[in-house]
């Protein structure tokens, strides 16, 4: 990035990767006059932007009304959501095609795809704007929201889970059911700190620690040993990850759990997507990616097929499907990586957020004052 | 894109879009090569042959050294039924002033009436993991004509081509899957120097 880096104030700027529909799919970066990012989220071909002043913006695909404008055309650059400025929006998830967000009054609000029910307004009808989902109220404390392909999740302070949408594959931990239009209760009997909602799969975190998975059972990606995979519409606990677990992040055909030790993955990896190299493509076995096993990894974040990590010390590693220059490792040579790799453009930065989709990243970073040579040489 | 030439312009009340001066290079002055994925026929022979244990691809481009068009990784020899995918694309400048020669060098290869000549070939590697002990061999080749590209003026998108062995070149082994964005370089360039020789 070079020279013009001096222009990106000090409260940063929000840098784009692969098909974003911003700036012609060309890397690019962006920020805000007096206003900052708070949270990044990526669907499949729309992204989602919530800032401290508690706006919501907004662009890319919108064939679905995922982008809550009113319209369904594609907007190609950042775009604030109008209709919900008296709200204070807090954070936002995008799915494959809606979109979740919270308010700072508690309430739940989504648009966009809706065939399976995933925006929890009791019928299947898609939506251009975004309407409340009456279920919550400020009483449930949302802490976390989560997006799959037709699936939704809202997880409170207290540690409960509620899923809906799409139940073809179990995603959403119902037995016999396809799909449900209205939030319902997931549990397991134990407090829940931590949901991802995968494209076909999900996954969550207990309060303890543990990992449990459910959903599509194919390619290894709930990270169960064959036997379990019969029971693969209900949350099972992943054996496997000795240490606590902190977070997890489902991507298309992959799992990626940050524990306190680790960095563990298992799924499908034909394009680098699990960072365990060039040998393993496949496996329902959580496997540790040693590669990176002396960096403190803060973050994961899994787009369809690719993954993107960041450490304490605010550096960006990515993995994975390397096509159209979502990996932001390069302007015009893509190759698909197979284990992290250092976006070496970011070593002036502390990188903040990433949100990864089917062909394109966010990143949110700031400029790293002095020592930029310090920390490369750790790293 | 050179950024040195950024200028910051604000295109609304709330975002700020530092805009590239650059223009993105036209279709015509640039090709664009992509190694997606590879597999083998469960019968060929390289599938049971064990030293055999991990491929790459390249190809050649006239002045670009070898380091920039081969994938930069080897990866595990697929198993039966396996597709292995390096999604390793390379935009080459095609610039009418700059790369003079390399348009010249793909005119040369769209006329020329050598068999050997109208073809990008793309070459299957073995790539030994413990590196003294045995060295890199070619295992098979991939050939794509770029005639009916020219003819057709349309880019290839995910295409399969055969790859054959070095010893038996009638019997396919495997498949390599290729795109190739370069119609509109070719058939200018073609357009151009026929025009010339004419002249
Ligand atoms: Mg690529
Ligand atoms: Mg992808």
């Amino acid at each position: 990035m070079g020279e013009p880096d001096k222009m990106v104030p000090d409260s940063g700027a929000v840098f784009t990767f692969g098909k974003t529909k911003f700036a012609e799919n060309m890397p690019s970066k962006f920020w805000f006059k007096r206003d900052i990012p708070i949270s990044l989220s990526c669907g499949d071909e729309h992204t989602a932007i919530t800032t401290g002043n508690n706006k919501l913006f907004m662009f890319g695909s919108n064939n679905w009304g995922q982008l809550g404008l009113g319209s369904k055309s594609t907007v190609n650059k950042p775009t604030c959501v109008k209709a919900l400025k008296p709200e204070k929006v807090k954070f936002v998830a995008c799915g494959r095609n809606h979109t979740l967000i919270l308010t700072g009054g508690g309430q739940v609000y989504a648009t966009g795809g809706n065939n399976e029910g995933q925006l929890g307004l009791g019928d299947t009808d898609e939506r251009s704007a975004f309407h409340l989902i009456s279920f919550f109220t400020s009483q449930h404390k949302i802490k976390q929201l989560s997006a799959g392909s037709n699936t939704s999740a809202a997880l409170t302070e207290d540690g409960e889970l509620f899923m809906w949408g799409d139940n073809s594959e179990g995603q959403i931990g119902l037995q016999n059911i396809t799909n449900i239009c209205v939030p319902h209760q997931v549990t397991i009997g134990k407090p829940i700190s931590w949901i991802s909602c995968g494209y076909y799969h999900s996954a969550f975190v207990t309060t303890e620690g543990e990992l449990y998975t459910f959903g599509e059972p194919e390619s290894g990606k709930l990270g169960l040993p064959p036997k379990l995979l019969v029971n693969h519409k209900v949350p099972q606990l992943v054996p496997g990850i000795s240490e606590k677990v902190i977070q997890v992040a489902c991507g298309g055909g992959h799992t990626v759990v940050l524990t306190e030790k680790a960095v563990y993955t298992f799924g499908l990896g034909q394009f680098g997507q699990l960072g365990l190299g060039t040998f393993t493509f496949e496996t329902s076995e959580p496997k540790v990616i040693e590669s990176i096993k002396d960096k403190k990894i803060s973050h994961v974040c899994c787009g369809e097929n690719h993954t993107a990590l960041i450490t304490e010390s605010g550096l960006l590693y990515t993995f994975g499907d390397g096509r159209h220059g979502k990996l932001g490792l390069g302007m015009e040579n893509f190759t698909n990586q197979f284990v992290p790799t250092l976006c070496s453009s970011f070593l002036k930065y502390i990188v903040h957020l990433v949100a990864c989709g089917g062909c394109h990243m966010l990143v949110f970073a700031t400029p790293r004052l002095g020592m930029a040579e310090d920390i490369e040489s750790d790293e | 894109a050179s950024e040195g030439s950024e200028a910051q312009t604000t295109d609304s009340d709330e975002i700020v879009t530092p805009v590239s001066q650059k223009c993105p290079k036209a279709d015509s002055e640039k090709m664009c090569i992509e190694i997606v994925s590879l597999a083998f026929y469960p019968e060929a022979e390289v599938m049971c042959d064990e030293n055999v244990e991990q491929v790459y691809v390249e190809y050649r481009f006239y002045d670009l050294p070898l380091s920039e068009t081969e994938t930069p990784v080897s990866l595990r020899k697929p198993r039966a039924g396996e597709e292995i995918y390096f999604h390793f694309s390379k935009v080459i400048d095609l610039d009418p002033v700059e790369q003079k020669e390399r348009r010249q060098f793909l005119f040369t290869m769209l006329i020329g009436e050598d068999p050997e000549q109208g073809h990008l070939k793309f070459t299957v590697v073995s790539d030994p993991i413990e590196e003294e002990k045995k060295e890199c061999q070619e295992v098979g080749y991939a050939y794509l004509e770029l005639w009916p590209m020219l003819v057709s003026g349309r880019d290839i998108l995910e295409q399969d081509l055969d790859i054959v062995g070095p010893e038996d070149q009638a019997t396919p082994i495997g498949k390599l899957k290729v795109s190739l964005q370069a119609a509109a370089a070719l058939q200018a360039i073609y357009k151009e120097m026929t025009e010339d020789l004419c002249s």
